[in-house]
């Protein structure tokens, strides 16, 4: 289980993380949602180590990260917001060079690689540079790699951006599947229909704090609201969406 | 031309010329640092200038010996005025055509492609018009007095001054000149094949920058102009072109200098013309190519193997450090610098009276054949810029923001990543710089000899290796760049230069060690042992308490804590807890 205790972030006095406190468990996919800038890919870097917290605890199956951060890593796999990879090397080299920064076995792993470029469909391209690939064919590199050691903790920040239809689906269903194998999966996303249908639990953040953590069923149920989004509108967006895009309307047409 | 779209547009290319993506957190991504650093140099190089200006005194001097003066001093401002353009010309090569990002951005926008093209000339022109200005910012001042023909009067110094600006400025034009225009035809091949040639010709633009300022006769004096074997010697580099220029304009002109002057109207003219033509006809053609087919460089078909270099991890990093050097153009480029400089060293070395006199020396028939001071000065200075260069090399990153990877699968201690960098350095330097050497060695010298002295190489490059690795705890290419602490390698390039009489001095050493056991062993003893001592203190430093793997370059301390600690508690942050209560114990003493 991976718990998070007041868990605090400032930068330079500006209180980006405020104070969070949730766990995401085994075996279900927990869904990480707020508003652009309420502090998601925040917390996010600050579970993988790449952020220091400023203040409060995070600990995976009871272990506080911090005590031996690289057994941590060596169990977390991560797709980060923005698709940032080397792209003078190749799909392939990329994925390699992961594999041994992990120091995997190298036969095993060069199959393993093999079976899930072909299977992401990527196994044509994996000689070309990044520098040629897509925005999706980005995307499921970054997939490949954060999945490539068979990861216990998947931390996965917008994973269907840029993915086509199709990879969509596999994507959404392989994350189904993982959590059914007892990962943990925490998840992170705008595309609230998506979340609604595979997440069990979702965390939502507003201006660095939690204003709900529960199951969709129950939020339904307490908030009387039939769908995800509203629930969503009601808790995150606190704004009067349809005034505000009347007023947007009015003021390019003064 | 809208001009409140070409200031904008200007002003956005013009801070461009410098990539501020690879600078530090710390840099604030601000490149200005960066480039009041390049100004900072040049203006300190005019100051020294200047000062010689104001400190030449011609009154007692014959009329042949002022002239010869003053063609070589305006020779060698020229020279370097095309030098500086030039290399920042090669610098910001990258920049003078719109990228990708430039046209998805500004493609949408009601921009003129004129406009466009305007600023982007103008950026890199302002930038080199700047870099130009800051050169010749004092030595502008205080040498066109010295050039201005005698009792000329107030008009003869006003005409000395006009002229030294324009041929100045005509000088760094016409480089930009040939820059934009080799560009500009390389630019109508299709795009792939000019990506590809692109960094070749950059490279190839840059060693001819180099060898070029550094091979040109250092003293010019009338008599070189008529003799008849330097006739078409002395009329093919440009800038004897501008001496006749600046002389012409000055009213000093001598009839071996006339021809000369007239070149470089010409050349100034074609130049201009010719590389607008092309720059501008390959401008409108690339600015579709450029959506239609992205910045992708074609892969390299095959030679993409490569051994393993001990445990997967440290495997992984070598590789990627060989990978990025080979195929990153910037890093390509920083390297040729490097190698260009210790080829002119070689070069010019080779030519002094020392190692003529050295070879001359030298019993048999062909001294090279022979143990000789000029080749193994000229292995040593191979190396030793090699292993320097390519660690400068390393300390740029590439692709900053990717290196969140290295980040999330730092696993290892800091020794093994240090040793991960050295053997990328001995991959990637020692290695190839010492094969390179054992071939031509084994080819000239004898079977007995050319051992020796690759035994000697080798221990030499691990020393290097060693002495670079000291305090460089960072995986290649994947740390922020912080400007400033580049002035290190400027000192480092300097004492490099400086060592190069001192080389002198150990090759001649190592030359008679070879002829003699005792003294070979000796030398190889003492060797060993400084390697063995370098190495030692870079694995203590690695192994030290609050050493560790960095990825972002940061400002030393703006206030140093001197370390002066009371009963164990710092004395500044926070008060140890058993501390506390003894510093509570003083609080109510009044002094």
């Amino acid at each position: 289980m991976l718990q998070l205790q007041n868990v605090t972030k400032r930068f330079h006095g500006i209180v980006a993380v405020d104070n969070v406190s949730f766990s995401a468990r085994a075996g279900e996919i927990t869904g990480y949602l707020g508003p652009n800038g309420s502090g998601k890919s925040t917390t996010m870097k600050m579970i993988t180590g790449l952020m220091e917290t400023s203040f409060g605890a995070i600990s995976f199956e009871g272990e506080p990260i911090q005590r031996d951060l690289i057994a941590f890593k060596q169990r977390l796999g991560y797709v980060p917001e923005e698709p940032h990879l080397y792209s003078h090397l190749s799909g392939l080299e990329y994925l390699v060079m992961v594999s041994q920064l992990r120091n995997l076995p190298p036969k095993a792993t060069a199959e393993r690689i093999d079976g899930l470029l072909r299977l992401f469909s990527l196994h044509g391209d994996r000689h070309a540079s990044i520098s040629a690939y897509s925005k999706g064919m980005r995307q499921k590199v970054l997939l490949i790699a954060a999945l490539l050691h068979n990861p216990d903790l998947i931390l996965l920040d917008e994973p269907f951006s840029g993915l086509d239809v199709g990879s969509g689906l596999i994507l959404r269903s392989l994350i189904q599947e993982l959590a059914a194998r007892g990962k943990v999966v925490l998840f992170s996303s705008h595309e609230l229909e998506t979340v609604e249908r595979v997440c069990s639990r979702v965390v939502i953040l507003h201006r660095g704090k939690i204003v709900a953590d529960d199951s969709i069923e129950r939020l339904r149920t307490l908030m009387e609201l039939p769908t995800l989004e509203e629930i969503f509108s009601q808790l995150a967006v606190k704004q009067n969406t349809t005034a505000i895009a009347k007023e947007i309307a009015d003021l390019i047409q003064a | 031309m809208n001009k409140l779209q070409f200031y904008v547009l200007h002003r956005q290319f013009l801070f461009r010329v410098v990539d501020a993506e690879l600078l530090s957190e710390s840099a604030k991504g601000d490149a200005s640092k960066l480039m009041g650093q390049f100004a900072a140099l040049l203006i300190f190089f005019s100051t020294v200038v200047g000062l010689t200006g104001l400190l030449a005194d011609q009154r007692n001097m014959r009329p042949a010996a002022i002239l010869a003066m003053d063609w070589t001093v305006e020779h060698f401002l020229i020279q370097t005025t095309m030098l500086v353009v030039g290399l920042l010309g090669v610098l910001s090569w990258d920049t003078t055509f719109l990228d990708l990002r430039d046209v998805l951005v500004l493609g949408p926008l009601p921009v003129r492609r004129s406009t466009l093209f305007l600023a982007k000339v103008a950026a890199v022109a302002t930038a080199l018009g700047a870099a130009v200005v800051a050169l010749h910012v004092f030595a502008g001042l205080t040498w066109p007095p010295v050039f201005m023909p005698a009792h000329s009067g107030v008009f003869g110094l006003a005409r000395s001054f006009a002229a030294y600006w324009i041929t100045m400025v005509g000088a760094g034009v016409f480089v930009l000149c040939l820059m934009l225009g080799v560009q500009g035809l390389a630019a109508l091949l299709p795009r792939p094949q000019f990506l590809r040639v692109s960094g070749l010709i950059q490279t190839t633009a840059f060693c001819l920058v180099l060898s070029g300022y550094f091979l040109e006769p250092t003293v010019v004096r009338p008599q070189d102009f008529t003799a008849p074997g330097n006739q078409q010697l002395l009329s093919w580099p440009p800038s004897y072109w501008f001496l006749g220029l600046f002389n012409f304009l000055n009213g000093t002109a001598q009839p071996a200098l006339a021809s000369m002057a007239r070149r470089a109207i010409v050349g100034l003219l074609i130049g201009v013309l010719g590389a607008g033509a092309a720059f501008l006809f390959s401008y409108v053609r690339t600015l579709h190519k450029i959506v239609e087919e992205p910045d992708i460089t074609p892969g390299v078909r095959g030679g993409r193997w490569l051994p393993r270099f001990g445990d997967p991890p440290l495997t992984a990093i070598v590789q990627f450090s060989i990978r990025t050097l080979f195929r990153s153009r910037q890093h390509r480029l920083i390297l040729s610098f490097f190698l260009g400089l210790a080829f002119t060293i070689v070069i010019l070395y080779v030519k002094t009276p020392l190692a003529q006199r050295s070879l001359l020396d030298a019993s048999g028939t062909n001294p090279w054949h022979q143990v000789n001071v000029p080749l193994l000065v000229s292995s040593i200075v191979m190396m030793w810029f090699a292993v320097i260069g390519t660690r400068v090399a390393f300390a740029m990153p590439t692709e900053l923001r990717a290196n969140w990877i290295f980040r999330m699968t730092d696993f290892r201690r800091l020794p093994d990543y240090v040793k991960a960098t050295r053997r990328s350095l001995f991959a990637l330097t020692v290695a190839p710089v010492w094969m390179i050497w054992a071939g031509v060695l084994l080819w000239l010298w004898p079977w007995r000899l050319a051992p020796g002295h690759l035994i000697v190489l080798g221990l030499l490059g691990t020393i290097l290796v060693e002495a670079c690795l000291y305090g460089f705890h960072k995986i290649p290419f994947t740390c922020s760049y912080l400007p400033g602490k580049a002035n290190v390698y400027y000192l480092f390039l300097a004492y490099g230069t400086l060592t190069v009489y001192l080389l002198d001095r150990a090759a001649r050493l190592e030359q008679s060690a070879l002829q003699s056991t005792p003294r070979y062993t000796a030398v190889l003893l003492v060797m060993s042992a400084l390697a063995i001592l370098v190495r030692w203190r870079t694995m203590v430093l690695s192994r030290s308490e609050g050493a560790e793997l960095r990825f972002e370059e940061e400002e030393p301390p703006a206030v140093l804590e001197l370390g002066l600690h009371r009963d164990g508690a710092p004395m500044i942050g926070p008060i140890a807890a058993g501390a506390r209560e003894e510093t509570s114990k003083y609080r109510n003493w009044s002094f």
